[in-house]
C-alpha cells in the first residue's frame, strides 16, 4: 500500500569548515492518514533535519537533498519548485516548532498572523480569516478567543502561544501536521494539554502526526509507530509497543531505560543513562556510530555499517542483534 | 501610546530645551574674543568710548549671571534678541530661514532611510551575493567621504557634464512670477542635489545597518514559522522582517537627525541653500552671538522634536513598548 508521506532513503548533507557532512544518510520512514509516527532520539541526530527537509525549509546553502525522495501522495517533494512548496506548505503539511517563545512574529496581533496562514491559502476575505482565526483559538482551547486574539504573542504565556502555533498550523487542514519538540519549553502540566489537544486535531481532522521527540513518554501516549534515529540513520524502526516493550538496539533499550519508573518503590535505583554523546558527525568511521557507547561492541561493530533489517521481531540496524548475542 | 507619555516626553523635551539654553548661553561666553570689539569693527574703527557705550547697550557689561537671566527670560517670552550684524531680530533671520533647511533636512532623512533599507534588504536577501558586495562597498564609500567633497563633486558633474539639476539656489529668479505649482517643482528641482549630497552619508549607514539588522532578523524562529505557513518571500522580507528589523533602524534615524542638521550647514554653504545653516556659518564667522544662540536654539528643537517623534514611532512598530512609561 501506498502511504500518505513516505521518506525513501533520504540523504542530506551540510557544507560546513570540516568539508561535506552527512547529516542524513539514507533514512527511510512513513506515515498514514491519521496515524502518529513518533520519531525519537538525542540532540543532534537528524530528527529536525528530517522534519525540515519535509517542509523544505533546510536552509540552503550550505544544506542539500543529496539523494533519495519524499513522495506526499505521490509527489517527490525534493523535485517540487519553490512555489509548489510554498502552495503545500500551510496547505497540505504544517509544523509546530520546539520554541512557542520565539516562533510567533513580536509585532502582529496572534489573529492576525493565523488569519495570514489562512488567506494564504484560501480564497477568503480578511474578515472572514479573521472571523475563521477566531474560531481556530476557540477550538484549541484559548478563552475568550475574541479578545485574544487581538493581542499580541508577549501578552500570551508559552502554554497558550504554543496553543495559537497549533491553531495556525492546522488552519488549513493540513495532511501531515509536523511536531518538533512541541512540548520541550513547557511546563509539565501543560504538556499533557497539549498532547490531548493534539490527540483531539488528529481525531477531527485526520492528520498524520509526526512527532518528533526525545520523550520516550510522550511516544508511549502518542505515537503509533516509532522510528529512533541516531546520528543520522534509523536504528530501529517499528510499531510502538513493539519499541517500547522489546527494545532490539542498544540505542535503543537505554533510552527507554531512562524513563524514570514511578511509583516502583523507593528512588534506590539511580537513572540510567548512556554513556558518552552523539559523535560528531564529521568525525563517523565506517563502522556503526553507536560503537564508542555500546557494551555489545565487537569485531565487525568498528568496520561494517550495519542495515537496518528484520531480525526476528522488528527491524534493528545492529550486528549484535543480527548475531542474537543480545 | 498613552496620553501621559506623550505629556511626560514633551515635559522632558521643554526641560532639555532649557538646558540647551542656558548651555548655548555660557558655551558662547567662555569662547575667547569681544563681541563689543567685533560689534565696532563693523561699524569701523573704535574707541574706548565707543566700546563701553556699546557694552552700555547690548547689556554686555552687566555680570554674566544677570546676562543669562535676562536671556533665559527673553527667551521665554518669544524674545531671542538682535542681530549684532544684521540689526534685525533674530527671529526675524530664523523665521526666513527655517523652512528652506526643514525641507533639505527631511527630504535628506526620508531620501536616506527610503533609499538605503531598500538596498539594505535587498542586499539581505543574499548575504553572499553581487547585491550585497556591491552595497557594503557603496557604503563604505559614502561612509568615508566628506560630504562637501560629495557636493562638490555633483556640482562639478552637474554644472558642466551633465546641466540637468540646479547646482546653486532654491529658486530660479526667471521663475518668481511664476505660478504656484510651477515654483514648487522648480524648488524640487533645485532640492535635488543638496539633498542627495546630504543624504548620502547616511543612506551608506542605513544600508549598512538594515542589512546587518534583516540578516539577524531573517535567521530567527518567526521567520522561519511564516516560511512554513508558505509565505512568499517578497512578504517574508517586507512585512515579517523588516517590521522587526526596523526598531534599530528607527533608533539611529532619530540619532543620526542632529547630525543631519550639522551636515546641513556644510550643504547649504555648498549650494548656497538658504537656510538657517549659512546663516550659522556667517554669525559664526562674525561672532554674532544672538544670531548663533538663536539657531542653535532652533536646531536643538528640531532635535528634541525629532526625538520625541522617533519615541512615538517606537511605540508604534513594536507592541511589546506599548503601555510602558
Amino acid at each position: 500500500m501506498t502511504h500518505l508521506l513516505q521518506i525513501e532513503d533520504l540523504r542530506v548533507t551540510f557544507n560546513t569548515r570540516y568539508g561535506e557532512v552527512t547529516a542524513l544518510d539514507g533514512i527511510s520512514m512513513q506515515v498514514s492518514e491519521g496515524e502518529t509516527l513518533g520519531v525519537v532520539g538525542e540532540s543532534g541526530c537528524g530528527k529536525s533535519i528530517t522534519a525540515l527537509s519535509v517542509m523544505g525549509l533546510i536552509p540552503s546553502p550550505p544544506g542539500r537533498i543529496a539523494g533519495g525522495a519524499i513522495r506526499l501522495n505521490g509527489e517527490d517533494l525534493t523535485k517540487a519548485s519553490e512555489a509548489r512548496m510554498r502552495e503545500l506548505r500551510g496547505a497540505e503539511m504544517a509544523m509546530i516548532f520546539q520554541e512557542p517563545m520565539t516562533s510567533l512574529n513580536p509585532v502582529f496581533t496572534v489573529g492576525d498572523q493565523i488569519a495570514e496562514a489562512i488567506m494564504l491559502h484560501q480564497n477568503v476575505s480578511r474578515d472572514q480569516a479573521f472571523r475563521d482565526a477566531i474560531a481556530l483559538l476557540d477550538r484549541v482551547g484559548i478563552p475568550s478567543p475574541d479578545a485574544r486574539a487581538r493581542d499580541y504573542p508577549h501578552q500570551l504565556s508559552g502554554g497558550m502561544r504554543q496553543r495559537v502555533m497549533i491553531a495556525m498550523a492546522v488552519s488549513c487542514r493540513p495532511k501531515v501536521l509536523i511536531a518538533d519538540e512541541p512540548t520541550t519549553a513547557l511546563d509539565v502540566t501543560v504538556q499533557a494539554q497539549i498532547f490531548d489537544l493534539l490527540n483531539e486535531i488528529q481525531r477531527d481532522f485526520g492528520s498524520a502526526i509526526i512527532l518528533i521527540t526525545h520523550d520516550m513518554g510522550a511516544i508511549s501516549e502518542m505515537a503509533d509507530r516509532v522510528a529512533v534515529m541516531y546520528a543520522g540513520r534509523v536504528i530501529e524502526e517499528a510499531r510502538a509497543d513493539d519499541v517500547l516493550d522489546f527494545p532490539q538496539h542498544p540505542y535503543a533499550r537505554g533510552l527507554i531505560s531512562c524513563i524514570p519508573a514511578l511509583g516502583k518503590g523507593e528512588m534506590a535505583e539511580t537513572l540510567a543513562e548512556i554513556p558518552g554523546v552523539v559523535p560528531p558527525l564529521h568525525l563517523l568511521g565506517s563502522g556503526c556510530a553507536f560503537a564508542d557507547r555500546c557494551s555489545h561492541r565487537q569485531g565487525r561493530c568498528d568496520s561494517e555499517q550495519p542495515r537496518l533489517i528484520a531480525h526476528g521481531h522488528h527491524p534493528a540496524a545492529c550486528h549484535a542483534v543480527e548475531e542474537g548475542r543480545i | 501610546m498613552t496620553a501621559s507619555f506623550l505629556i511626560r516626553r514633551i515635559g522632558y523635551g521643554l526641560l532639555l530645551m532649557l538646558g540647551v539654553v542656558v548651555l548655548n548661553f555660557l558655551l558662547i561666553r567662555l569662547a575667547p574674543g569681544d563681541p563689543a570689539v567685533v560689534i565696532a569693527g563693523e561699524m569701523g574703527g573704535a574707541t574706548e568710548e565707543m566700546l563701553e557705550s556699546i557694552r552700555e547697550e547690548y547689556g554686555l557689561n552687566k555680570p554674566l549671571v544677570v546676562q543669562l537671566g535676562i536671556y533665559v527670560g527673553n527667551v521665554l517670552t518669544g524674545n531671542l534678541g538682535d542681530s549684532f550684524f544684521f540689526n534685525q531680530p533674530v527671529a526675524t533671520l530664523i523665521a526666513q530661514r527655517i523652512l528652506p533647511t526643514i525641507l533639505l533636512v527631511v527630504t535628506a532623512q526620508v531620501l536616506s532611510i527610503a533609499i538605503g533599507v531598500f538596498l539594505g534588504v535587498i542586499a539581505a536577501r543574499k548575504p553572499n551575493g553581487v547585491m550585497s558586495a556591491f552595497v557594503s562597498v557603496f557604503a563604505t564609500i559614502g561612509y568615508a567621504v566628506p560630504v562637501f567633497w560629495t557636493g562638490i563633486m555633483l556640482i562639478i558633474l552637474f554644472a558642466s557634464v551633465l546641466p540637468i539639476f540646479p547646482v546653486e539656489g532654491m529658486q530660479s529668479v526667471k521663475l518668481r512670477d511664476a505660478g504656484v505649482f510651477v515654483q514648487i517643482l522648480d524648488i524640487l528641482h533645485h532640492l535635488i542635489l543638496p539633498a542627495f549630497t546630504l543624504a548620502i552619508i547616511y543612506l551608506a549607514q542605513y544600508a549598512r545597518l538594515s542589512r546587518a539588522s534583516m540578516l539577524e532578523v531573517l535567521g530567527s524562529d518567526y521567520i522561519r514559522t511564516a516560511k512554513a505557513k508558505g509565505a512568499s518571500q517578497r512578504s517574508i522580507l517586507f512585512k515579517h522582517a523588516l517590521r522587526n528589523a526596523a526598531l534599530p533602524i528607527l533608533t539611529v534615524a532619530g540619532l543620526q537627525f542632529g547630525n543631519l542638521i550639522s551636515g546641513a550647514l556644510l550643504v547649504e554653504t555648498v549650494f548656497n541653500w538658504p537656510g538657517m545653516g549659512r546663516l550659522a556659518f556667517d554669525s559664526i564667522l562674525r561672532r554674532d552671538y544672538p544670531t548663533i544662540m538663536g539657531v542653535l536654539f532652533f536646531a536643538s528643537a528640531m532635535v528634541v522634536i525629532a526625538n520625541i517623534l522617533t519615541d512615538m514611532s517606537y511605540r508604534l512598530a513594536d507592541p511589546r513598548l506599548r503601555g510602558k512609561g
